[in-house]
């Protein structure tokens, strides 16, 4: 039993110790490389002091640094978001983007910014209001998936969700370009671009990472048995309907955080726990690895999006859905037959 | 030469003999058709009369009759801005509910449509870097290189796909699409933002920037492609029975597949190079068409479809333009917000099969 339990511990640490060690490296490489290259014996002076006089340390200070954390934080709770809608649905392509989380999420956050009475958009409203619009249109789209003999099956709850998501971001530019005032609002964070991270968010929301990550961990214990079919879950001990509604408020949360933060950023959920789980099986051992992955892709995906195309930067979306944009049609084309 | 039998009066055909020429017409179709064709005239001149500047119906045949003469200003407005408009709203409408249509029944998916399988895109991207990297071209190459684009995607979408019936084909096609539209929006991020701000707009598909300039293009093309559409129509009604049975009967699978398959691609790319990206229209408007008068002859649901895809381009654009004075909505929004919800009814009836 012993020998057990630290051979799993074992098992766990070592592509967890890799993850963290890559995380580390395309961090250091994020702050390092830009529009203009910092030194890297600059990036020690700034642990040892923040010297304002410094050029380098004013631009890592005020610009890299709040992004990079951004970055690593939205990316973890895209990939977890994903993770999670993936072994609650048991659909290798569940994703906040294209199950309308985001579609969701960004319609909810424009409507509430519109709104006449002036409904509070910062702080800890705003992944709050995004949560909601995410999770109802994902319930709507697993509602409507769910009608008929075959009930949900993968293809209709994938093309339900690129459906509702369609019709939510009409209605959302339909707002935007009707009322000047909203558009000015969110211009740059509708594009899904770290460029326009919210700081205040950012921190209003790691108050609700604390629940999230509890509930996924919660999750993620029955995931394992979920696999194998409701009827293995139920006769093992496990509510499959409490399961499924924490599992989904919990994707759901994730997905608002990360709206609220960055804006729509797609593929991220799709790409990470695909890539995780050709490797691990284990869904515990999966959600440290995915929230890693996450963190690392989409720091990667941001350092591109600012480089490929200099001296413009393309959104940070824009970057993610061309690697995964490819990812999921191959996806549909391996997973369905 | 001598019909061996005479034809049952139940079935609704009516045999004609122009000389040497025999139609047989289903007289409730026809009827239904040219109704739908008087309604779109209808239509038409309705839409012209509305805008911030309105113009009433019965001062808009006074002056075609030439009683009244209207101020300058109005006589531009009137011809200059919602004539030009009007028309290639129709004329867009009827390429795109075409081109969807035909590519339904080739692919034999109700769900298939240019902007679903990224057809749409590849025109888009093949004709942005036309205008914006290419030398000056007649307006012509504009909508024919553009085909090339889409019949590239059309390609690989078939490559991955290998069977085209089922919705992962679908599926597979937005996919690539989306794709493609991240390659464009990248193309449009990297320009200035004075160049952006037009092509954005024609990306996602306005009819604001209509002149009378590219209405012959799109005429000419619509017409042409209609024609070839109309010669493929019978054995496309063969197909339908199956690839065996059509081969049986003498069908040349390949020759008509690959003509359907240009000719639905050049339509959209054209109403691409003209007006930009509108989707959905060649989802709905054979959809609707069946509807209403059946899926018996394919002849019938093209001309529907083209009727159907004008007039439907013809209401989104005109409530775009006029729901919210002194503000306009892109068609393409409009259409999107009546798209889906007929998307997902498709969906519904299909719901035991998926």
């Amino acid at each position: 039993m012993r020998t057990e339990r630290l051979s799993g511990v074992h098992m766990a640490s070592r592509p967890i110790l890799g993850l963290v060690a890559m995380l580390v490296l395309i961090s250091t490489l994020y702050l390092i490389v830009g529009p203009r290259l910092i030194g890297f014996d600059s990036l020690l002076d700034l642990a040892n002091g923040f010297d304002a006089g410094s050029f380098d340390h004013r631009v890592l200070q005020t610009i890299r640094m709040p992004r990079l954390v951004a970055a690593l934080i939205t990316g973890a709770c895209l990939g977890l978001s994903g993770l999670l809608l993936q072994g609650l649905l048991r659909n290798p392509l569940g994703e906040p983007h294209i199950l309308g989380l985001n579609a969701g999420a960004t319609l909810a956050v424009v409507v509430a910014t519109a709104a006449p009475m002036g409904l509070a958009t910062d702080g800890i409203a705003r992944p709050l209001i995004a949560a909601t619009g995410g999770g109802l249109l994902f319930l709507a789209t697993i509602v409507f998936a769910s009608a008929g003999k075959s009930g949900m099956t993968l293809l209709k709850v994938t093309f339900c969700g690129i459906a509702f998501s369609a019709l939510a971001s009409a209605v959302t530019s339909a707002i935007l370009i009707l009322d000047d005032d909203t558009l000015d609002q969110v211009r740059l964070w509708m594009v899904g671009d770290l460029a326009g991270a919210r700081m205040d968010t950012l921190w209003a929301s790691s108050w609700l990472l604390v629940p999230a990550v509890i509930a996924a961990l919660y999750v993620s214990s029955c995931l394992n048995a979920l696999a194998l079919g409701d009827d293995v879950a139920t006769g093992l001990g496990i509510s499959v309907r409490r399961v499924r509604l924490i599992g989904i408020i919990a994707a759901a949360l994730f997905c608002g955080i990360a709206v609220a933060i960055a804006g729509p950023i797609g593929f991220v959920g799709l790409i990470v726990p695909n890539l995780v789980r050709r490797f691990v099986s284990d869904y515990r051992l999966s959600v440290p690895l995915v929230a890693l992955g996450g963190a690392g892709l989409l720091a990667l995906a941001d350092l591109a999006a600012r480089l490929v195309m200099l001296p413009h930067e393309i959104p940070t979306g824009l970057a993610t859905a061309f690697v995964g944009a490819p990812v999921f049609s191959i996806l549909v084309a391996r997973v369905l037959r | 030469m001598t019909m061996p039998f005479k034809q049952p009066r139940a079935t609704g055909y009516h045999q004609i003999t122009i000389g040497r020429l025999e139609m047989r017409l289903h007289i409730l179709r026809s009827v239904i058709l040219v109704l739908a064709a008087s309604g779109l005239i209808a239509g038409v001149f309705w839409a012209i009369t509305l805008g911030s500047q309105d113009i009433l119906p019965a001062g808009l045949i006074a002056v075609m009759s030439g009683d009244v003469t209207l101020s300058p200003t109005a006589q531009a407005i009137l011809t200059e801005l919602r004539l030009p408009r009007v028309v290639l709203a129709v004329l867009c409408g009827a390429m795109l509910g075409l081109s969807g249509a035909s590519m339904q029944s080739l692919t034999r998916n109700g769900l298939a449509d240019p902007g679903l399988l990224g057809v749409r895109e590849g025109s888009i991207l093949v004709i942005l870097c036309l205008t914006l990297f290419g030398p000056s071209l007649p307006a012509i190459s504009y909508p024919v290189l553009g085909t090339i684009g889409g019949l590239l995607v059309a390609a690989m979408t078939v490559a991955i796909a290998r069977s085209t019936s089922n919705l992962r084909f679908v599926l597979i096609g937005i996919g690539l699409s989306w794709f493609l539209s991240a390659l464009v929006a990248m193309i449009l991020v990297s320009l200035d933002a004075s160049d952006a701000q037009p092509l954005l707009l024609w990306v996602t598909g306005s009819l604001a920037s209509a002149t009378w300039d590219i209405v012959p293009v799109a005429a000419g093309l619509l017409l042409v492609n209609f024609v070839l559409l109309l010669g493929c129509a019978r054995a496309s009604d063969v197909m339908s029975l199956g690839a065996q049975t059509a081969t049986g009967l003498g069908v040349r699978l390949g020759r008509t597949s690959a003509i359907q398959l240009l000719a639905a691609t050049m339509l959209s790319a054209t109403c691409v190079s003209t007006i930009g990206g509108i989707g959905f229209i060649g989802l709905i408007a054979p959809h609707l068409t069946k509807l209403v008068i059946g899926n018996h002859s394919q002849a019938s649901v093209l001309a529907a479809s083209a009727l159907v895809g004008g007039l439907l381009l013809l209401a989104s654009d005109t409530i775009g333009r006029v729901a919210f004075l002194p503000l306009q909505l892109p068609a393409g929004i409009v259409l999107a917000m009546i798209g889906v919800p007929v998307l997902l009814i498709l969906l519904w009836k299909r719901r035991d099969e998926l």
